[in-house]
């Protein structure tokens, strides 16, 4: 696309675009850093996920303020239009992955004090399978590709099916180890979190792609596979 | 465009040529009662001639050509049975300058309809500018000195007085060319009102530089470029996802 005739308007677009790659890249980091506590019984590094949430509040208010600038002083229209709206939901949607991650680590030092317990193989999975989501919907945004876009919004299906298994898998164990079910129910609830981190992710992807090619993606839900929304107690 | 309702006016491939120069090139565009449509686009890409052609202003110049058929009402307009002066009246134009006659307010709309013919009687003539002046929004303002000169308004007030002086004569179509250029904020606003109001009697088309004017007036836009239509569509529309990258560009400030 050509450049603005005003450069300055250019410029206020590039700093809000920076601030949402930034934090696409610290959701992931989040991500990665609450599993690697998790799978660690790391409790200082649970505790700097919790402490790191901070840094993505503070941008997604940083990008809100961008994007009043730009509103007010450039009145934007047809994709700059879109492109600023997107950016300020998906700010709101990396915050909510970010929150996520923070409440894993947050049920990764509850675990800790729990003393030893296998941890379920799936929730690793559903990570690597989410932070995909992640890092291909951020790279969707940054090169405007809204077929990766599309990618990752059918990819979705994949991790709630995981979740499916989870769900199974730790409520089998459940019924086979009552006295765990404590333990069992942080896991649980995990696995609840990396499914809505992809549920985010999937969001963000709608975003892209509406910015990129002005119509919304497909507005008809595809069919979900996930039967646990319904029976799970939700996250506090 | 194709649309189910029933076109006020209707220009279909129209072109233009002044001597050589091809400004307008087989425009087609409807407007419709009940409706705003903004031509919108870089200038000396033909918006006014375009405009002009559709009551026949451009008749006065000499070099002018126009080619391609443009209706009201089903009628051709260029049709030599067609009497320009009442073409004009059902037509109404309101320019970029606010140019009202050296008269008083009172006769400055009193004129159209006095030409016309269109009052019995002096109590008709008072209705008319009374009902005139109303609609325009302009009449708490200057009831108290009809007599005065309608040069010695402000801008926005000569602006209003300029509509008011189009619509004494019942026009079914008003045609603006950039109508608020030379008005402040408030002015405009208060133009930008009226042609709300207007909208559910006359089909209206308006000429604006001002992307947010045509977002917040109009239902339909139409872009014009080099002579060409380059995309017509709902407004809503056109500034959030419009379909053509030279729309695109123009309406974002991307262009040259
Ligand atoms: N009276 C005229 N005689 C000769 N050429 C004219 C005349 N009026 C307009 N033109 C030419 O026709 C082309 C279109 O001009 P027009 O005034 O319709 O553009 P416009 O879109 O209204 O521009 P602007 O936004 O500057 O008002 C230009 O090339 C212009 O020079
Ligand atoms: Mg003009």
């Amino acid at each position: 696309m050509n450049d603005h005739t005003v450069k300055a308007y250019d410029d206020e677009l590039r700093e809000l675009r920076a601030i949402v790659s930034r934090m696409g890249g610290l959701a992931e980091d989040q991500l990665v850093g609450a599993m690697e506590a998790l799978n660690e019984f790391d409790t200082d590094k649970a505790g700097q996920v919790r402490a790191s949430d901070q840094a993505l509040d503070q941008l997604e208010i940083d990008a809100e303020k961008a994007a009043i600038v730009v509103f007010a002083r450039r009145a934007p229209v047809a994709d700059d239009l879109r492109e600023v709206v997107s950016s300020l939901k998906m700010t709101g949607l990396i915050e909510r992955m970010g929150d996520y991650a923070k409440n894993i680590a947050k049920r990764t030092l509850a675990i800790s004090e729990m003393g030893p317990v296998a941890i379920p193989q799936i929730l690793d999975q559903m990570a690597r399978e989410a932070r995909k989501m992640i890092q291909d919907v951020m790279d969707a945004y940054v090169h405007r590709n809204a077929n990766l876009a599309m990618e990752v919004w059918e990819r979705d299906e994949v991790l709630d099916n995981l979740h499916n298994s989870a769900y199974r898998t730790i409520l089998g164990r459940m019924m086979e180890s009552p006295e765990k079910i404590g333990v069992l129910t942080h896991f649980l609830m995990i696995a609840k979190n990396l499914e809505r981190i992809g549920d985010q992710a999937t969001n963000v992807a709608e975003q892209v792609y509406y910015t990129i090619n002005g119509v919304m993606l497909e507005e008809a839900r595809r069919p979900k596979h996930d039967v646990t929304s319904t029976e799970l107690v939700t996250d506090d | 465009m194709t649309d189910t309702k029933i076109a006020k006016m209707t220009a279909k491939d129209v072109h233009v040529f002044y001597g050589d120069n091809h400004a307008v090139k087989g425009i087609s565009l409807d407007l419709h009662q009940d409706e705003v449509t903004a031509l919108i686009g870089p200038s000396g890409c033909g918006k006014s001639t375009f405009l002009r052609c559709l009551n026949r202003m451009n008749d006065t110049v000499a070099t002018c050509r126009v080619e391609g058929k443009i209706t009201l009402d089903n009628e051709d307009i260029y049709d030599p049975s067609i009497d320009v002066v009442q073409l004009r009246a059902r037509v109404g134009m309101v320019f970029q300058k606010p140019n009202p006659f050296p008269k008083s307010i009172y006769d400055n709309v009193a004129y159209g309809p006095r030409i016309h013919g269109l009052a019995q009687s002096r109590t008709d003539l008072d209705e008319i500018v009374t009902v005139s002046l109303e609609k325009a929004g302009l009449w708490n303002e200057v009831k108290d000195r009809l007599d005065s000169p309608g040069t010695a308004l402000s801008g926005g007030q000569q602006q209003r007085l300029c509509i008011a002086r189009a619509i004494a004569v019942n026009p079914e179509v008003i045609l603006m060319d950039e109508p608020c250029s030379a008005l402040d904020p408030i002015a405009t606003a208060k133009v930008e009102a009226l042609i709300d109001e207007l909208k559910g009697r006359y089909a209206i088309a308006i000429v604006t530089h001002s992307m947010q004017q045509a977002a917040r007036v109009s239902q339909k836009t139409a872009f014009f470029h080099m002579g060409d239509l380059v995309e017509h569509g709902d407004t809503t529309d056109i500034f959030t996802s419009p379909k053509e990258e030279r729309t695109r560009d123009y309406i974002t400030g991307r262009f040259g």
